[in-house]
This record gives structure tokens, sequence and C-alpha cells, in this order.
């Protein structure tokens, strides 16, 4: 039962993490969601890097998910190749 | 017609003898061949860097009236200027960090024995370029933590005796850090350093080709027969998956990380608090900072810098001092190594909590 309960509160916290929530967890100055954050004016001390607004926010996550698939697709394809190119490379030098 | 563009092709460049010399160089195989994978990352780094150096060029003005403003400009209204910013910022540290990864690697396997002493002085100097790199880009957005972190970065190399202040007025182009240092700087960072860079890189490609890739010590001793791989296409691939996972991880850091751009620096106004400079600096930095002023008869930031610059020396000329690596002398440097790695690692840590 307890197992259960841990498994669920850190599926729930990496979902959490997952789907943006990392602003929240690293900004201390904020608790609330980027969707109700009022329009603060920019502060001149500083300039923080981030995207301009929802939609950018969203096509950089959705971007970076697929950058990982593509990088794991890539990956699979490339492991198969070295098992061939090493297979071939053993056969032509073993005697 | 594809056969026809392949012979074409073949005929001109020659293609089918530099994969058949591809093919024939071989890499070992063993248990310390991980190192071997942080030379490439090094170059697909460098490749990164130059390649977003060049697109935040089409923005970046270098005066001191337009420096800051157009780096907000890059950061805010360029369309995802600011990743572009961040993965030039990341891939800097990220690249820095495996030069210095392939250094200490090199030094630890002694990989500079006989006849490498070249290959690791090249290195040496090109570690050097990379954090000159790393210095002069500091500076470029212009805001007032880098400007008074250039200030006091400039103002180390007056500690040394005769030719010091000569010094710290060619890096400033004058008295003080001015517009005169950002040109100086901007220059130095796309046109000077990576012209160096790219012939100290050919040089070092040049002599690893030429002696071909070390062994460590022990299995050098042990005279057993080492495995190979061809370096086309088996070890390439290997490469490939980890500049894959690099360049990932170069991304994601850019995108959840990226870097701020401070308030605008004002030549009149004094330094701000807690000045620091990049993470690759703080252990220089942190040493400098514990020195009393005075040490017997001479000036404490006299003797530290004269001390970092024979530490440099030697550190170059490692091969001729560490020239019987098997032998006690080769182990006590063994340890010397492990020693500075440690060193370097906690003043980094101190400069950063303190």
């Amino acid at each position: 039962m307890k197992k259960k309960r841990v498994l669920a509160l850190s599926l729930a916290f990496f979902m959490f993490l997952f789907w943006g929530g990392y602003d929240l967890v690293l900004s201390s100055s904020s608790t609330v969601s980027s969707f109700q954050q009022p329009k603060v004016k920019k502060s001149p001390e500083k300039i923080t890097a981030s995207p301009k607004d929802i939609k950018d926010k969203i096509s950089i996550y959705v971007f970076m998910g697929w950058m990982w698939l593509s990088i794991f697709i890539l990956i699979y394809f490339l492991r198969q190749k070295i098992k061939e190119e090493d297979r071939l490379f053993s056969y032509k030098d073993s005697p | 017609m594809r056969s026809c563009i392949k012979s074409w092709l073949d005929d001109r460049l020659g293609l089918p003898a530099v994969f058949n010399f591809l093919r024939d160089k071989k890499i070992p195989q063993h248990r310390h061949s991980l190192w071997y994978y942080t030379g490439s990352v090094i170059l697909v780094l460098f490749t990164i860097q130059v390649i977003t150096g060049l697109m935040l060029l089409f923005y970046y003005k270098a005066t001191i009236a337009e420096a800051h403003q157009s780096v907000a400009r890059i950061m805010t209204e360029v369309s995802f200027g600011w990743i572009i910013r961040s993965i030039h910022s990341w891939s800097a540290s990220l690249m820095i960090a495996t030069v210095f990864v392939h250094l200490i690697s090199s030094w630890l396997l002694k990989s500079y024995r006989r006849p490498r002493e070249a290959t690791w002085m090249s290195g040496v100097l090109l570690l050097i370029i990379t954090m000159a790199f790393g210095f002069t880009g500091y500076l470029l957005p212009w805001d007032s933590l880098s400007v008074s972190a250039t200030k006091v970065g400039t103002d180390i190399p007056s500690a040394i005796p005769v030719v010091g202040s000569w010094l710290t007025k060619f890096l400033r182009g004058g008295e003080d850090v001015t517009g005169d240092t950002l040109t100086r700087f901007f220059s130095f960072h796309i046109t000077f350093l990576p012209l160096l860079l790219i012939i100290l890189i050919g040089f070092h490609l040049y002599l690893i080709q030429k002696h071909g890739i070390s062994l460590p010590l022990s299995l050098e001793k042990s005279q057993e027969k080492v495995k190979e791989l061809p370096f086309w296409p088996n070890f390439v691939y290997r490469e490939a998956i980890v500049w894959l996972l690099i360049f990932g991880g170069l991304i994601t850091l850019a995108i959840l990380f990226p870097p701020s751009l401070g308030k605008e620096a004002d030549l009149m106004a004094p330094a701000p608090v807690g000045i620091k400079p990049e993470w690759y600096f703080l252990f220089l930095f942190q040493s400098l900072k514990i020195v009393p002023a005075k040490i017997f008869f001479m000036e404490g930031d006299t003797l530290a810098v004269l001390l970092i610059l024979i530490i440099v020396v030697l550190f170059f000329f490692m091969p001729f001092i560490d020239n019987k690596p098997a032998e006690r002398k080769g182990k006590i440097i063994t340890i010397i190594a492990w020693g500075a790695v440690l060193y370097g690692i906690a003043m980094s840590l101190w400069s950063l909590l303190s």
C-alpha cells in the first residue's frame, strides 16, 4: 500500500516537472502558474531569457520531446550498425 | 545517375583513398577507451560555438552604446535569439569542461610520453586559448557584472614585475576598461583567437595522426595484444552516439537554464557586490583571494601571480619533467595530478559558496 502511494506520488511529481512545472519549483518569486501570471513590468535590473509567450513555450517543449525521441531512434539504429560492423570486422579479422 | 555523380566526385576529391586511410586507422579498445571520446566532443562543441557565434554576429554590435542593447534585443525581440545565445554560452562552458577533462585524462594516463611531447604542449596551448575565448566573450554583453569582472581580471597581470602594467594596458587598450577594451576583446574573440585555435587544432590532429593514439602505461608495459577497432566506421559510429547525447544535453540545458543579462554597465558607478568570474576561473580567483597582502618582503599578489605563471610553465613542459613515468618520480607526479584536481574543485566550490 505504502509502496503504491510512493509510486503514485513520484509519478505525479515527474509529470508535474515534465509539463513545465519546473518553473514553479525553481522560481522562488512566483507561486502561480505561467497561465495565471499577472503582467509585471520588466525590471531594468536584469533581463531573463525565456519564451515570449505560451505558444513559444509549448513549441519549445514539443521540440525538446521530438529532439530526444529522434536522438533515441538514431542511437537505436547506430547500435544496430555498430553490431553489424563489429561482426563483419571480427569475421574479417579471424584466421 | 547516382553512380555517375559518385565516380565524378571520387575522381575529383579522391574519397576512396580517404576512406581507406580511415579504415586502416585503428583505435585501441580497453577500459580507459572512454577518454578517447573527449577529443571529438571538443570538436563538436567548437563547431556549435562557431555556428551559434555567427548567428549572434548578425545582431550584436560591439560599441559601448549598443552592445548591451543589442544583446537585450537578441534575447527579447529576435525569434528564438535567447536559445541561440544560451546554446552559445552553454557550449562554451561544456567545451572548456571537456578540454579540462581531456587534458587531465592525458595527464593521468601519461599520454605525453615520448614521442607525444608536442601533442601535449599543443593541448596545453589549446586550453589557454579556450579559456581566453571565455574571458573575452564574458565582456561582450557589457553588463555591470561582466565589466567589473573584466576590470578585476585584466588587473591581475599588472602584479607581474617589469611587463605587468604594459600587459594590463595592452589587454584594456588603455588605462581602464572602456569602449576600446570592448572592441579589442570583440576582435580577439571573433578573429584572432578562432584563427589561432583552428591552426592549433590542425597541428594537434596532425600529431595524433602521425604518432597514433597512445596506450595507457600499464597496458604498454604488459605488452599484451590490445584489441583494436577500425576508426571508420566502427569507432565513428560509437562517437556519433556520444555526439548525439552531448547535443541533446546541450539543447536541454540551454532551454531549461538560459543565462540572463544584467543591468547595463555604468563606468562611473561603483563595482557591484559579489563580483565573480565564470566557473572555470573560480579556482584561480579564490587562490588569489586567500593570499595575504604581504609575504616576507614581497607583495602577496605579485608572489601569487608569479607562482601561477611558474605552475603554467611547469604544466606546459610536463613531458620533460615526467620523463620516467613508470618510476617513482612518475608515481609522485600522478599523486600531484590528483592533488591538483582536488585543489581546483575545492577552491571553485569555496568561491562559489562564499
